[in-house]
């Protein structure tokens, strides 16, 4: 699982993965990517596009962290997902406490907020 | 009908789970599946696994965990058969639909996610005090041509 942080104007910051959100792909980056958005109440958009493979750990995961920029005034955006990841989004109920959009475009809007 | 058959048998550890994980991808490789149902297989085999590791043990002793994985020309089944704690998933709710982010629950979500992949769930405690899941996965249309068979980094 990688990461790659980008920044999507007006203060937002892009955050690419690619990969597979499964339990090891999941250990790999958690504590990276909390420890690079939590602490400074990031307003995040994450592009999906290259994750193959989304599991329970990994809706687990974006909840945790969704929940912790919240309570410091930060936004987490998902956006782009694959078909089937996508199916797995909308099997959870993800969109309901989680913002999720088709592209970066309208993802960004909603982080701004 | 004619069905291809792997079998897979690990330690229901870590490690034994990231080995088992590398065989079942392999045996899918061998298989011309559409991608929602080798996705399906992924899903339903990490998720189960996850659990058996997560909650299996008895003691200090990890579960010896038997994956069997058959190959039908209209369905895929997956038998979890493994000595751990007694667990029958069809006996757990899903997860109530969140208010908000602050009151959602972080769990439960796996066998939300079993139930939605596979087309049918059945449960024995066997004689032999084992745990056994059987999960049929129904081939399907692939909804947008994309491959869920990417390799792990």
């Amino acid at each position: 699982m990688q990461m790659q942080l980008g920044d999507a104007g007006e203060g937002i910051l892009n955050v690419l993965l690619v990969g597979r959100l499964d339990t090891p792909g999941v250990d790999s980056i958690e504590t990276q990517l909390t420890a690079h958005l939590v602490p400074r109440g990031a307003r995040a958009i994450v592009d999906l596009s290259q994750v193959s493979f989304l599991g329970s750990g990994g809706i687990r995961m974006f909840i945790t962290i969704a929940r912790a920029l919240g309570r410091k005034g930060g936004k987490l955006v998902l956006y782009g997902a694959q078909p089937l990841v996508a199916e797995v989004l909308q099997t959870t109920s993800l969109n309901d406490i989680v913002p999720i959009r088709a592209d970066a475009t309208a993802a960004a809007a909603v982080a701004r907020g | 009908m004619h069905r291809r058959r792997v079998e897979i048998r690990f330690l229901g550890t870590h490690e034994g789970f990231a080995q088992a994980f590398v065989e079942l991808r392999h045996a899918l490789d061998r298989e011309a599946l559409d991608a929602a149902a080798r996705y399906d297989c992924e899903l339903i085999f990490e998720e189960i696994v996850d659990n058996i590791v997560s909650h299996g043990a008895v003691g200090d002793r990890a579960p010896d965990v038997h994956v069997t994985l058959e190959h039908g020309s209209d369905s895929i089944v997956l038998t979890f058969d493994d000595d751990g704690v007694p667990f029958d998933p069809r006996g757990i709710p899903d997860p109530m639909p969140a208010k908000s982010l602050q009151e959602a629950k972080i769990g439960g979500f796996g066998l939300m996610l079993v139930r939605h992949a596979a087309s049918s769930l059945e449960y024995v405690r066997t004689a032999e005090d084992r745990n056994r899941l059987t999960v049929k996965v129904r081939r399907r249309p692939d909804p947008g041509g994309t491959s869920a068979s990417a390799p792990s980094p």
